[in-house]
């Protein structure tokens, strides 16, 4: 009965300090649990916290730093704003964001060229087809031009002529800044025509003046010579732009070290050192060119400069502004792309304007390569006498007659052999007495008779020099179909003594045989015999 | 004249003119002739109007020849030709007529008459 007791209070002294034990422990975990609960709540508010301020930097990513940054894209000067708290700037969270931007930025710019290619491509197409359609409108005015001379007519296609030549011009620019090809196989020109050409495209070309200082002959290779022509009309069309109607812009053609220069000076407002440099950029033609830069309406004249100097090796220059006020374009042409065409041969467009080298000794150093030397000696030989200008600006009170024994010495220098025989026998030819030289090259018979012979050759010299009169080099077909005249009649002058002798031993003879013919009957017989004597 | 090697001109007609085709007093013919007077060239012509002096240098020229030989339409000469003429630097004429076709009235009468003789 004893142990009974004991067994409880065994078991009692077991339940209760194993219940001290179990309710101690869970005390504690309930403490625990209370504390991590807390903890968790804690968390959670942070999370909750945070995802908040993540939504918030994703939602200001996506409403204004997205787009912002697409703008910016086309307007540089826009700045894209930071994120919304300033301290996700430098976390992994801001990290990633600017990894979002900067991936929309590179597609953007991939995707702007595609479209812009797509859009140029279409551009060029359309172009192409215009610039071919206007070419044949302009075959079909020139045509109508050459056939039909009504004033009232010809004013008209004169007028559309000019108008076409415009749209022309437009269609070509806007092919070339979508990267066509200019459009034209044109074959070597005279550089000043080239200058001429461009400069006949524009509505204002009444109020350009060019100062052409080139040596006659010089030539751009085939390649350029639409290039330079676009390049020029463009330039003169910024220039014509940018300045009052009233005034003036100036071209000049010039020689320098490295080529040939043009050189195009308007007296208008110029440019800021900004618009300066932006053009500056655009006519160097280094960064590809994007429709959507060029603004609306596209300026394109800048960007199609850029685009054919890159392609054709030429330099433009617009980064100096006027002596006059305005803005000088210096377009330099390189030496490779020029070359000579002798002026003789093919001269330059009747409207292109003189050189005003054309009676000026070459320098020889400076020749381009080839047979620019060869005329020298001629011209030179050509100019002495233009010290005196008084003395040529009678000449002409002559008349034409006079004229004609020039025409043989005025042959184009390129021929330089057979002028030295020439020359000289038609100085000898007309002392002679009714010397055939005198024979008109345009025989209406209107010219007044010749006057006397021996000054032939003074006035020869003189006319060819007179100071005010720029000469023209005839053709090579004109020039040989004279020296074709002459030719025969100029056996005799080869052997001047001979011919005197023998027609003195005739005169002598004829005048000891014949001495009451008349001198009105013997002078005939004595041409004739002349003629069989030379002849022989 | 064979039209220019090479095809299109890259200088347009109506530069030599200024874009005129119309002179308000003086119509030339095709056919004028055109003749330089023996005024001294004065400062202030234009290229092309003393490319058609120069041409004239040589001596006479009708209309169409300095048209042919300059490459430009005879409208753009008539234009120069008469500005010249204005400034007293070119003399012109007139063309010389082409000689008139014989009335077929006037043929008939003729050829009767000799039918009329033989008979």
């Amino acid at each position: 009965m004893i142990e009974l007791p004991d067994l409880v209070a065994g078991g009692l002294a077991a339940g209760t300090l194993s219940a001290l034990a179990l309710g101690g422990g869970l005390l504690h975990t309930r403490r625990r649990l209370a504390r991590q609960q807390a903890e968790s709540t804690a968390l959670r508010a942070r999370l909750d916290e945070s995802l908040r301020v993540f939504t918030a930097e994703v939602e200001h990513l996506a409403a204004r730093r997205l787009p912002a940054a697409a703008r910016a894209l086309a307007h540089p000067h826009l700045t894209v704003p930071g994120p919304l708290h300033p301290q996700t700037a430098g976390s992994p969270l801001g990290h990633a964001l600017e990894g979002v931007l900067q991936g929309l930025r590179v597609e953007l710019a991939a995707q702007q060229v595609r479209v812009d290619a797509a859009a140029q491509a279409g551009m060029r197409g359309a172009t192409r087809e215009i610039q071919a359609a206007l070419y044949r409108l302009q075959d079909a005015l020139r045509g109508l031009q050459q056939r039909y001379d009504d004033p009232e007519l010809a004013q008209t296609l004169f007028e559309l002529d000019h108008e076409n030549e415009q749209s022309l011009r437009r269609a070509q620019v806007a092919a070339v800044v979508c990267g066509a090809w200019v459009g034209l196989a044109r074959e070597e020109s005279h550089l000043v025509d080239a200058v001429t050409g461009g400069q006949s495209r524009l509505a204002g070309y009444r109020r350009v003046t060019v100062h052409n200082h080139l040596r006659p002959g010089t030539a751009l290779v085939s390649h350029a010579v639409e290039p330079v022509a676009i390049i020029t009309a463009e330039l003169l069309d910024n220039a014509l732009r940018h300045s009052a109607p009233d005034t003036e812009v100036l071209v000049s053609l010039e020689h320098v070290h490295h080529g040939v220069c043009v050189t195009v000076d308007d007296a208008g407002v110029g440019m800021t050192p900004d618009e300066r440099e932006r053009a500056q950029r655009l006519v160097a033609g280094r960064d590809p060119i994007l429709l959507t830069d060029l603004g609306d309406p596209p300026r394109m004249g800048l960007a199609a400069i850029g685009q054919l100097t890159r392609q054709f090796d030429l330099t433009v220059d617009v980064s100096s502004p006027s002596p006059y006020g305005g803005v000088r374009a210096v377009l330099r042409v390189a030496e490779h792309l020029l070359s000579r065409i002798d002026p003789a041969e093919r001269p330059p467009a009747a409207s292109a304007p003189r050189s005003t080298r054309e009676n000026a000794p070459e320098a020889p150093a400076r020749a381009v390569p080839g047979d620019i030397a060869a005329p020298t000696p001629d011209e030179t030989a050509a100019a002495t006498p233009a010290g005196d200008p008084a003395a040529p600006r009678e000449t002409p009170a002559s008349g034409p007659a006079v004229a004609l024994p020039g025409r043989p010495a005025a042959t184009p220098p390129g021929a330089p052999s057979v002028t030295p025989p020439g020359r000289p026998a038609a100085g000898h030819h007309t002392t002679l007495p009714g010397g055939p030289a005198s024979a008109p090259a345009h025989a209406y018979g209107t010219e007044p008779p010749g006057p006397a012979a021996g000054t032939v050759p003074a006035h020869d010299d003189d006319r060819r020099d007179t100071g005010g009169l720029p000469r023209r080099r005839r053709r090579t077909p004109m020039a040989a179909a004279e020296q074709a005249v002459p030719a025969p009649r100029g056996v005799a002058p080869q052997r001047p003594e001979r011919a005197a002798a023998a027609l003195g031993a005739l005169q002598s003879g004829t005048a000891a045989a014949r001495a009451g013919s008349t001198p009105e009957t013997a002078e005939p017989t004595n041409d004739t015999e002349n003629e069989g004597e030379t002849a022989r | 004249m064979t039209a220019r090697p090479g095809g299109r001109p890259l200088v347009p007609a109506y530069l030599a003119t200024g874009g005129t085709a119309r002179h308000p007093r003086l119509r030339l013919e095709r056919l004028s002739l055109l003749l330089r007077s023996d005024k001294p060239v004065p400062d202030g012509l234009t290229p092309a109007q003393l490319a058609l002096l120069d041409e004239l240098a040589d001596g006479t020229l009708t209309v169409v020849e300095a048209a042919a030989l300059l490459r430009l339409p005879v409208s753009a000469i008539r234009v120069l030709a008469a500005e010249l003429v204005d400034r007293d630097l070119l003399v012109t004429r007139a063309p010389i007529p082409p000689a008139e076709r014989f009335a077929p009235d006037l043929l008939k009468r003729v050829a009767d008459g000799l039918r009329a003789l033989k008979h």
